[in-house]
């Protein structure tokens, strides 16, 4: 069995170890290091100036009668109520684009626009949006319904909503691009027979269209959920520490924090491990009933 | 890490027009096999063809969550920029032009042959472009001075200096001389970080204890366990008394004398009778002039005998009923005395900006406002704070950023003499008065050439008092973790916005702060 191996393959061996390495060693250099690091750090507590002392799984204790904890973890899941909101309005999008209009390039180019805006230039420009005396959708509020907007980024009860709906206006390009993919790739045959049968458009949409999709739901939906829980610039920029009543706090920005404003870095790892944790059970539960819904041939 | 999707078409026909249109989106085709889409750092992969390939990689689907944790805080680091806070410091000062007598002095007395070896040390601070210029300027001139001694100056942005600085300190990489203030530096030198400057201060002369205010220089000891007192660490770059200014010309029309330079004499009482007479509301109804705006909490606090917190104890103090009541008067200015903006108000246009378009009449400001306040189109001075009519007495705080020294410093010498120039220098000091910046750290010039400098405030004397008189330590000085101050300035807005009364509000808070604080600082 055992083959001499020849000039040639090891030559060729030696060329495929070398395209290995490089990510290789940027996986174990920028990602198992600093994954394993912040695992041993979970139970630590270090102010990255005294020695870490070992303090077993206080961390963990801690975080449990921690409000700010559970107000962030809280605000990151009502964010998630984006998603479904993202969706529909990307769908209906997507279905308007997918006809054959005049310009319809130009439509898609403007929707697309948001999602490759830096976001940081569009947080700041959506808080003089959003501002209470002077922003864009205020007055538009009061010049067409005569009644005083919301205090978006002031009042505890609408921070969440502004982000929602930035967030809204910032994805929904991205997602609408996907439906489109989705839309043309189902085959007018099966529209055709609907038809035939006397389908109405609502029958036609409800029993092709959607489920046809739900590959591309399925995909927007996971991205969604982790998109969501990796949240942390618009935070940053809009609701500086937190916002009214720590209202606008996601769980990132809280752990941002805690490791680089309280230096906290063994209770910021171990909120950090707890995030991780959640996210894979949900992307867990995803998958497994995905299995129910998702369309696959 | 790969989330594998089936994503099987109808026919070959379509999948390939599926796979063109995303191609125009940023998407990477790899030989037919499969769709490689790169989103925030993950990977997601649809491939279609056979299903071995899916079950194989099931672990792929585990790892993705756990990359995630990393790549999150890294992603965390990495957009961290911009406003961050400066640990309730004053600003920038700058300093410029240079002689350098000190320095030769001592270089003359030492008399042995290291005050002149080689030297190299690195010196880290914060600011802005104009601040840099400054420095470097003023290293420059050092180091053409001394030749041998070469000085290698970082500038960090201001949101990110105390990351840096902390990473470094991690890193073992610490710079010989850089700036720490507040609870920064309560954190440095409680962690043996920083160098004990007495001996050199002793061995050099470099530095007069006498002509440098006490309330700058206590700033900077340490005995052991608390700040405030014990050995020096630290030369203060600066002291910011935090001041209370006034409108002049509104007072004037409304026909109202100016409250009073003298601590004492005038009141919350007065202050609150003047702003309801200053206060105008427009014919829409709106509030066009207010009173005064943005009244500091710690001063109100101070001046009627409460406080945040006991040190010595590391007793959380704010459920005291003069906390309360200090804090509550500070609320009904807006709440019920319309006489100062409302947060929501504040947050349309804040009192600084008001203040300067004229439209609020008392609002309190630091030495580093004057360069803007020249400008103002209307006369203002500064006056005492209002004191409390219950004890008589007014406080304010007194800010300070200082220069420190690494202890692990190659050359605590040579690092010691470069923060006593940075400090200290005459030269440097009257630029940086003359500029507006700050109030010169040396008593002699602060009470010669400054008091009698021909620009507004004309009642400079204010300053001197605050420094000398009533002006506290911020707040945070004494802690080591900030967590607890600033969740109280956060649930304050309760208190601001009427939700709570003041006593409500302290009675809930003070167990919550308390444990934060001991959790931080203990």
């Amino acid at each position: 069995m055992k083959k001499k191996t020849t000039g040639f393959r090891r030559k060729e061996m030696l060329w495929s170890l070398l395209f290995v390495t490089p990510p290789v060693l940027g996986f174990l250099i920028f990602g198992l290091t600093p994954l394993l690091t912040s695992f041993g750090l979970s139970f630590m507590s270090w102010d990255m100036m005294t020695p870490a002392k070992f303090v077993g799984g206080d961390n963990f204790a801690k975080m449990f009668e921690d409000e700010k904890f559970y107000k962030s973890l809280f605000n990151t899941f009502y964010l998630l109520l984006g998603i479904p909101l993202g969706m529909i309005v990307a769908l209906i999008l997507a279905i308007m684009m997918n006809r054959p209009l005049k310009g319809v390039s130009i439509f898609r180019t403007i929707y697309y626009i948001p999602v490759i805006s830096p976001i940081i230039a569009v947080s700041l420009l959506w808080q003089w949006m959003l501002n209470f005396d002077y922003g864009l959708i205020n007055e538009f509020i009061w010049r067409v319904f005569g009644v005083q907007g919301p205090n978006w980024l002031g009042d505890p009860n609408w921070v969440k909503p502004s982000f929602l709906l930035m967030g809204l206006w910032g994805g929904v390009g991205g997602t609408m691009v996907l439906y489109l993919a989705g839309l043309q790739g189902i085959s007018s045959t099966y529209y055709e027979a609907a038809e035939v049968d006397g389908a109405s458009r609502w029958h036609q949409f409800k029993h092709i269209t959607l489920p046809l999709l739900s590959p591309i739901h399925f995909f927007v939906v996971v991205m969604g959920v982790i998109g969501t829980f990796q949240s942390f610039s618009q935070m940053y920029i809009l609701a500086s520490d937190g916002g009214p009543e720590y209202s606008g706090a996601t769980i990132v920005y809280y752990i941002f924090q805690e490791a680089f404003k309280y230096f906290n870095m063994g209770y910021a790892s171990a909120v950090a491990w707890v995030l991780g944790i959640i996210i894979f059970i949900i992307t867990l539960i995803q998958f497994r009933f995905s299995k129910r819904w998702v369309y696959q041939d | 890490m790969h989330v594998y999707f089936v994503y099987k078409q109808i026919s070959c026909n379509k999948t390939e027009k599926v796979v063109r249109f995303k191609l125009r989106t940023k998407v990477l085709l790899h030989k037919h096999r499969f769709v490689k889409l790169v989103c925030g750092g993950i990977q997601f992969i649809i491939h279609w063809g056979e299903r071995q390939m899916m079950r194989k990689n099931k672990w792929a689907q585990a790892s993705l969550a756990l990359t995630l944790v990393c790549g999150m805080v890294v992603s965390g680091c990495a957009s961290n920029n911009g406003n961050g806070n400066n640990n309730g410091n004053a600003p920038a000062a700058n300093n410029s032009g240079q002689t350098a007598e000190e320095g030769a002095n001592s270089e003359g007395t030492a008399g042995n042959n290291t005050a002149d070896a080689k030297s190299e040390i690195e010196f880290m601070g914060w600011g802005g472009d104009s601040e840099k210029a400054v420095f470097q300027k003023l290293i420059d001139e050092y180091m053409k001075k001394y030749p041998n001694k070469k000085v290698k100056y970082t500038v960090v942005p201001p949101g990110e200096y105390y990351q840096k600085l902390d990473t470094l300190i991690a890193a073992k990489k610490t710079p010989d001389v850089f700036y720490a203030g507040g609870a920064h530096f309560n954190k440095l030198v409680s962690s043996d970080q920083l160098l004990n400057l007495d001996p050199l201060i002793e061995s050099t002369g470099a530095v007069d204890p006498n002509n440098v205010w006490k309330a700058a220089l206590d700033r900077y000891r340490y005995d052991g366990s608390i700040v405030g007192s014990g050995s020096l660490y630290g030369l203060p770059k600066d002291v910011g008394p935090w001041a209370f200014a006034y409108n002049k010309d509104l007072f004037d029309k409304a026909g109202l004398p100016y409250p009073s330079a003298k601590a004492g004499e005038y009141t919350w009482d007065d202050m609150l009778a003047d702003a309801k007479k200053i206060t105008v509301t427009n014919d829409r109804g709106k509030i066009d002039t207010f009173g005064v705006a943005g009244y500091t909490l710690e001063s109100a606090v101070w001046a009627n005998g409460g406080d945040w917190i006991d040190y010595n104890t590391g007793t959380v103090t704010i459920d005291t009923p003069q906390f309360a009541e200090a804090m509550q008067f500070v609320a009904d200015l807006s709440l019920v005395h319309k006489v100062s903006p409302s947060p929501d108000d504040e947050k349309a246009q804040n009192g600084y900006a008001r203040f300067v378009a004229g439209k609020i009449a008392m609002f309190p400001m630091g030495p580093w406002d004057q360069p803007g306040f020249w400008q103002l189109p209307f006369n203002w001075d500064i006056a005492a704070w209002p004191a409390s009519p219950n004890t008589g007495k007014t406080a304010t705080w007194l800010g300070s950023l200082g220069f420190v020294v690494a202890k692990n410093s190659e050359y605590p010498e040579d690092s010691f003499k470069l923060a006593a120039y940075l400090s200290l220098d005459s030269e440097s000091q009257k630029q940086n008065y003359e500029l507006g910046q700050a109030v010169p750290n040396l008593i002699d010039m602060a009470k010669g050439e400054f008091l009698a400098m021909d620009k507004a405030p004309q009642t400079r004397q204010v300053f001197i008092d605050i420094i000398e008189d009533y002006g506290k330590p911020v707040i945070e000085v004494g802690s080591k973790n900030l967590k607890w101050l600033d969740t109280f300035w956060q649930d304050a807005s309760q208190v601001w916005t009427g939700k709570k009364t003041a006593a409500e509000f302290v009675k809930e808070e003070q167990p919550k702060l308390q444990k934060l604080y001991d959790e931080g600082n203990k």
